[in-house]
């Protein structure tokens, strides 16, 4: 999925337009980069550094902060989260995956339908599930569990991953399960044995964005959890509340919650660009 | 039936009995609490018709968040549009270092409550860097979160910084997949950069930037946590979008009735964008 770059070397562009480009992303490397420094920064000076101005640059850094992290007891807010995402993309590529190639296989007014309605249900406002979502857990006697809470997140991640899936499976010729067929192989033989290993890249990488989804998600995590099930960004929002304005703490909190996601994109950054583009760009 | 005999019709079965679990049938339940008086601390609970709706439409908070609502995303749009697209231009060009794409869409992969509690730090009129020190550097000397307008733009601000790699990457990848053919004949014509931009790339791109706004009005509609980080909503109710207006009233004043009209009347909106985008530009080709 690498495209070629298209102006690799163009005629000469006017010298206007090439400072034109040069202010542009230097401008928005500052934007961009400005919070991301200014926690970094922060997550590794005291309170009163970290509140002085005008700013310390330099500074002894300290990692009060992040033991912090330990003392104060985030370590649990971590370990739900990591939980809740990973059940999260393994139910998720579960159900998605054999959905998924069933769409794209199919024709006509079923296809059409069910694939209109996970892209409204993929549109649909979080808002609206919520509530029932709430009234139905508690009910269940499921509130503040991470059950609920990645059950919850399916709402989100799977219309994605069916979606991103249905795309990529569309791209696989047909001909592959036809000549797989006439060797005797049945649908589910065809989908583990030749689907899936042509689309381990994309599955990685749908399984990457899932998690982020999931990792990053805040809204249903807060109203369906208290204290127990709480996940990473719900610890983070809790901690604004809180009189004292504990920037460091916060900062690195916020530092850590990014860790996982920066380690994936890493990893695999090209595909998770050509997947989350393949919704939108045909 | 012969729909039984479909493997496909299996394939399918689980991901909509999990869907339908956790979204069909919630929708449905959704619209019955719409109908229901139902105020978690008062104890009668009955059938109240379009008692909530008309409540909704008639209350103040409603129509103030209809507009903050608008405001918001506009503004924002507008802006994440011009960033998106100056980003895409000034990164697709020859030779350019592919660090500083990942570089620009770090904030893809930051939970919105960090990216809303780092500008509200940030933004603060009393120890923040901007708020407090290079804004009032720079003449401008207001509180910025504790204005109404100053909020607001504050969280536009926020949110482009949030969301604009997104449309990034999509503006990217259409710009790549523009064959160079195309640059080449409008060359030979005698084209500048500028009639470029606006009778090759604009063209090619259109298709990608429609559904990007479409993905973003849907987002807009569903921003929370970066206000409720940022603002909670106020000053006032100056940056109280109906999302916001929504949990509040579910989990502040506890109205689950009033607040599942607001949730059915925001479906409707989402699903007539959805359907519109699925129709003209989504639809997968057969």
């Amino acid at each position: 999925m690498i495209r070629r770059r298209i102006h690799d070397d163009g005629p000469p562009v006017p010298a206007s337009v090439r400072i034109a480009r040069l202010a542009f992303t230097i401008f928005a490397l500052a934007f961009v980069l400005l919070p991301i420094a200014w926690l970094a920064l922060g997550s590794l000076k005291t309170r009163n550094q970290a509140l002085a101005l005008p700013p310390q640059l330099i500074f002894t850094p300290s990692f009060d902060a992040y033991s912090a992290i330990v003392a104060k007891g985030f370590l649990g807010a971590f370990q739900n989260s990591l939980i809740i995402a990973l059940s999260n993309v393994v139910l998720t590529l579960l159900l998605g995956t054999p959905a998924a190639y069933a769409l794209a296989r199919m024709t006509g007014k079923a296809q059409d339908n069910l694939s209109f309605w996970v892209i409204s249900v993929r549109m649909a406002p979080v808002f609206a599930v919520i509530l029932p979502l709430y009234v139905l857990f508690k009910a269940l006697g499921l509130l503040d569990t991470r059950v609920a809470v990645s059950l919850a997140h399916l709402t989100l991640t799977l219309p994605l991953a069916v979606w991103m899936l249905l795309t990529y499976f569309r791209s696989i010729p047909e001909e592959l399960d036809q000549a797989a067929m006439l060797d005797g192989a049945g649908p589910l033989q065809i989908l583990l044995y030749i689907i899936v290993p042509i689309a381990r890249p994309m599955l990685a990488s749908v399984a990457i964005v899932v998690f982020i989804f999931s990792w990053n998600e805040f809204l249903l995590a807060f109203v369906l959890t208290a204290r127990g099930a709480q996940t990473v960004p719900v610890a983070v929002a809790s901690l604004a509340g809180t009189m004292s304005f504990d920037w460091p703490l916060i900062a690195a909190v916020s530092i850590c919650s990014m860790i996982p996601a920066l380690i994936f994109v890493g990893f695999a950054q090209r595909h998770i660009v050509a997947g989350l583009a393949s919704g939108a760009v045909k | 039936m012969a729909i039984f005999n479909d493997w496909r019709f299996w394939f399918v079965v689980p991901m909509v009995l999990a869907l339908g679990t956790v979204v069909l049938f919630p929708s449905g339940y959704l619209v019955w609490m719409s109908l229901t008086h139902w105020i978690v601390t008062d104890p009668e609970r009955y059938f109240d018709g379009v008692g909530n709706f008309r409540v909704l439409f008639r209350s103040a908070d409603f129509t103030s968040a209809v507009w903050v609502t608008l405001v918001y995303l506009v503004a924002s749009t507008a802006l994440m549009v011009a960033f998106a697209m100056g980003l895409a231009l000034a990164l697709s060009a020859p030779r350019t270092p592919s660090a500083l794409r990942s570089i620009v869409i770090m904030p893809l992969v930051i939970p919105p409550v960090v990216a809303g509690f780092t500008w509200r730090f940030l933004m603060n009129g009393e120890m923040g860097f901007l708020g407090a020190f290079l804004l009032p550097g720079l003449g401008l000397k207001m509180n910025m979160l504790a204005d109404p307008t100053g909020a607001m733009i504050s969280v536009v601000i926020a949110d482009v910084w949030s969301r604009a790699p997104f449309m990034f990457l999509i503006f990217l990848a259409a710009m790549q997949s523009i064959p160079r053919d195309y640059y080449e004949a409008i060359r030979l014509d005698g084209a500048n950069v500028f009639q470029e931009f606006l009778h090759v790339t604009l063209p090619m791109i259109r298709p990608a930037v429609v559904v990007a706004l479409l993905f973003r009005v849907i987002d807009a509609i569903n921003t929370f946590e970066l206000i409720y980080v940022m603002t909670k909503g106020g000053p006032g109710r100056a940056t109280q979008t109906l999302a916001l207006f929504g949990w509040k009233s579910a989990f502040q004043r506890f109205d689950f009735g009033l607040a599942a009209a607001l949730g059915v009347v925001m479906v409707v909106v989402t699903t007539v964008c959805a359907s519109i985008a699925y129709r003209r530009f989504l639809r997968p080709a057969t």
